[in-house]
């Protein structure tokens, strides 16, 4: 860990160096959605365009964990709690998943109850 | 006392204590965002409805991008400083750090307020439109204009009233003149609303006891007064039940003497059969007396009278019932309790009357009180009362000349016969600057119809509306613009073995026209160039254009009248809200994800800001100690720069 003066002298030319690279990544983001020659996949938004948009957010925000906070030379307890807290943030969203088998979609629909729409409700009359 | 391991390690996990505990708070955080995160991807995934892709603009959540890393990079020098023992350049970078939360909050407000003012509908045939709703005041004559601007209503209105309080004043001089006691009523000019409102001319307001909303009420009253009106009780009402507070009586503002005189008159009416009830109830009774106004705390005593009443009916009923069963059961000890039921029941005519004579005739009143729920308020004179849509119960018509609202209450025009329907044209009027199709066309596909034929004999372009001719060019330009688009796309990426194009365009680019859109056809029109002329490109607006969504006030886009107006019939609005959670899912989640975010920054940012301005002692006497903490609160602050970093792409470019 940069924990001497001399060390941690050192270290401010990486921190800056990360910093300009997440700019830089930022801009890449920006302009893979924006400037159409640089779109992949169909043209518009599609799931590619998703995946490189999140590729790079996985990037950036490896770098922000693994040299802004440290992680890359941490000890071994804060890496346990980590992967503690990530595996039950995975459970989280499985148990969102529960909605997959949930029979009742449209129970509250507008439309069926006649409230927005006068004509499904002289239809029932 | 002196806290352990605050600068030194501890041995068995070679950290610092405070180390471990704010890892142990971001791996909750990590779960917090993790389930919002699956939360996005599920409404996403299982939305009804269009996603509203790229629909924020990008410019300020990009500035916010750059602040969040930038402000990860100074919090990071803030403590490499302080482990140097830099105590100036300390205070400069974590002041840098601050600074950017600061802009960072400024931008997130900006964004929300423009959301927050955006006017968006859903009309009954899913054409969504978006915009910024025009303002209305309501004259003196009870007329009800429209204006572009809260200052052109406000300064009509008070015009109006001028003109109108000179003639009052006029018509009062010739009625002293005549010998008459002329009161001039003055009007006074009410405050410009937003035209997105219903308007009613009620005659009567029924108001629920149970239910009746207190700022809905209360809303009422107010324009009541604004508009040189008041509610009044329309009938003498006696309320009994079973309270000690006999205060409605108190609480008439007319003279005790006339007070005490209707009284008497009640009284004189009610007395033969009210003698005992008197006996009984009379103390806990309300009365009041036709004139009352309205306030709430009138209907809270109502209430409260109305409860005791209702109690006091349910205890009797349970007894008389207790009584029944006792009774049945004696006399047919060997039945079942199915069999001996229909014997256990109240029969009203005998049972719940007070004194039955020989022959079985009720002679005096009933053991029962007979319950007030509702009280009916007369508008004198009637005035349009403005309701907000959210407010009411069904859709209201105007044939049956009623509104009524979630609370039960209900304004009546009337009985109809004067063929008065109390409903106001309410049109929601809006300088319109996107219709979104894509919810019409996703709709007419699931019914087997072309979506664009379902589009263009849609009521926007249809002959009933006003505008539609407008709104006719712009789809027609639009379409054209659209058809350029796809010979282009067909052009450069050509087109697969079975002869379709390899690229086509969105269904986001065919059936919904931004408020880009709106500019670039306005520029086009105003040089006149069309779809594929050379030059038609360049005017289109750029994506840094319009910092925060469409500027309505932007002269260029004033002068072309880039953003034209739409008067939305009161009948064909399904849906009106403006871009807040209510709107849809997106929205919803949205501002969930980003307030929370929003939250995290104030609280990281107030963190840092203790260590600015209140650590200096402790840098003197302890500096490692001070870095730790930095340190700790630089971990949590690089974690919210971490999830802005999801946010941006997820929420703003996807």
């Amino acid at each position: 860990m940069a924990d001497t003066p001399e060390e941690i002298k050192k270290a401010q030319k990486k921190y800056l160096l990360i910093g300009l690279i997440l700019f830089v990544f930022t801009v890449v983001t920006v302009a893979v959605a924006t400037v159409p020659w640089l779109d992949f996949g169909e043209h518009g938004f599609d799931a590619r365009d998703a995946t490189i948009g999140l590729i790079i957010a996985t990037i950036k925000a490896g770098l922000v964990g693994a040299i802004f906070m440290h992680l890359s030379h941490e000890k071994k307890t804060i890496y346990v709690l980590i992967v503690i807290g990530i595996l039950m943030g995975i459970s989280l969203m499985g148990l969102t998943g529960w909605a997959f088998g949930d029979p009742i979609k449209y129970g509250n629909s507008v439309e069926g109850d006649g409230f927005f729409n006068p004509e499904a409700k002289a239809e029932q009359h | 006392m002196e806290i352990p391991y605050t600068v030194t390690a501890r041995k068995d996990t070679g950290l610092f204590n405070a180390k471990v505990g704010i890892w142990l708070f971001l791996a909750s955080e990590v779960m917090l965002f993790g389930g919002l995160f699956s939360a996005y991807v599920f409404l996403r995934i299982y939305a009804d409805y269009p996603w509203p892709e790229r629909a924020l603009p990008i410019v300020p959540g990009l500035i916010n991008t750059f602040v969040l890393i930038g402000s990860s990079v100074t919090v990071v020098f803030a403590w490499a400083s302080l482990k140097m023992r830099q105590w100036r350049r300390f205070q400069i970078f974590m002041a840098i750090t601050i600074g950017c939360a600061a802009v960072f909050m400024v931008l997130k407000t900006i964004e929300y307020k423009a959301k927050w003012g955006h006017q968006a509908v859903r009309m009954d045939d899913f054409t969504i439109i978006e915009g910024h709703a025009h303002y209305a005041t309501i004259l003196s004559d009870g007329k009800v204009e429209h204006f572009h601007t809260k200052n052109e209503a406000k300064k009509a209105g008070e015009k109006d009233a001028e003109v109108a309080n000179k003639a009052a004043v006029a018509a009062k001089g010739k009625d002293e003149e005549s010998g008459g006691s002329g009161k001039a009523n003055l009007w006074k000019a009410g405050k410009p609303f937003k035209a997105n409102v219903l308007l009613f001319k009620p005659e009567t307001i029924d108001f629920s006891l149970v239910r009746a909303h207190e700022s809905w009420v209360n809303a009422m009253l107010e324009q009541t007064g604004k508009r040189n009106s008041k509610l009044i009780t329309a009938e003498d009402t006696f309320l009994y039940g079973h309270i000690e507070d006999y205060s409605g009586i108190k609480s008439d503002p007319r003279s005790s003497k006339e007070r005490a005189r209707k009284e008497a008159e009640l009284v004189k009416e009610y007395a033969t059969a009210e003698e005992k009830r008197d006996h009984k109830f009379g103390e806990n009774s309300l009365f009041i007396p036709a004139g009352t106004p309205l306030s709430y705390t009138l209907l809270e005593k109502a209430r409260k009278v109305f409860v005791a009443g209702r109690a006091h009916n349910a205890e009797t009923r349970t007894a008389i019932l207790r009584e029944k069963w006792k009774s049945v059961r004696r006399d047919l000890p060997d039945e079942k309790y199915w069999d001996q039921a229909p014997e256990a029941r109240i029969d009203s005519a005998t049972d719940l009357a007070e004194e039955v004579d020989e022959e079985g005739n009720c002679t005096v009143g009933s053991k029962v009180v007979s319950l007030v729920s509702t009280l009916s308020f007369r508008m004198d004179p009637p005035q349009p009362i403005i309701i907000k849509r959210s407010w009411i119960k069904r859709p209201v018509k105007g044939q049956d000349g009623r509104a009524e609202l979630r609370d039960d209450t209900s304004l009546n025009a009337g009985d109809g016969e004067g063929g008065s329907t109390g409903l106001l044209e309410s049109p929601l009027a809006l300088s319109v600057d996107a219709i979104d199709f894509r919810w019409m066309a996703q709709k007419a596909e699931e019914a087997g119809n072309v979506p664009m034929e379902v589009i263009e004999q849609s009521w926007i372009f249809s002959k009933a509306n006003k505008n539609g001719s407008t709104y006719k060019k712009i789809w027609k330009v639009h379409k054209k613009r659209i058809a350029e688009l796809e010979q282009r796309l067909i052009d450069k990426y050509g087109k697969d073995e079975e002869g379709k194009p390899k690229r086509v365009a969105t269904e986001t680019d065919r059936y919904r026209v931004t408020w880009q859109d709106f500019v670039h056809y306005a520029r086009a029109e105003h040089d006149r160039l069309m779809p594929g002329d050379s030059g038609f490109d360049d005017l289109r607006p750029k994506f840094w254009n319009g910092f925060a969504g469409p500027n309505h006030k932007d002269e260029e886009i004033h002068k072309l009248h880039a953003f034209p107006e739409l008067e939305i019939p009161h009948h064909k609005v399904s849906l009106q809200s403006m871009f807040t959670p209510k709107w849809n899912t997106y929205y919803a989640i949205y501002f969930t994800l980003t307030g929370l975010h929003g939250l995290h920054v104030v609280g990281g940012a107030l963190v840092l800001g203790y260590y600015l301005f209140f650590s200096k002692g402790l840098y003197r006497s302890d500096p490692e100690w001070l870095a730790n903490r930095v340190e700790i609160g630089g971990l949590f602050w690089h974690f919210v720069d971490l999830v802005w970093i999801f946010l941006f792409p997820i929420l703003y470019l996807m």
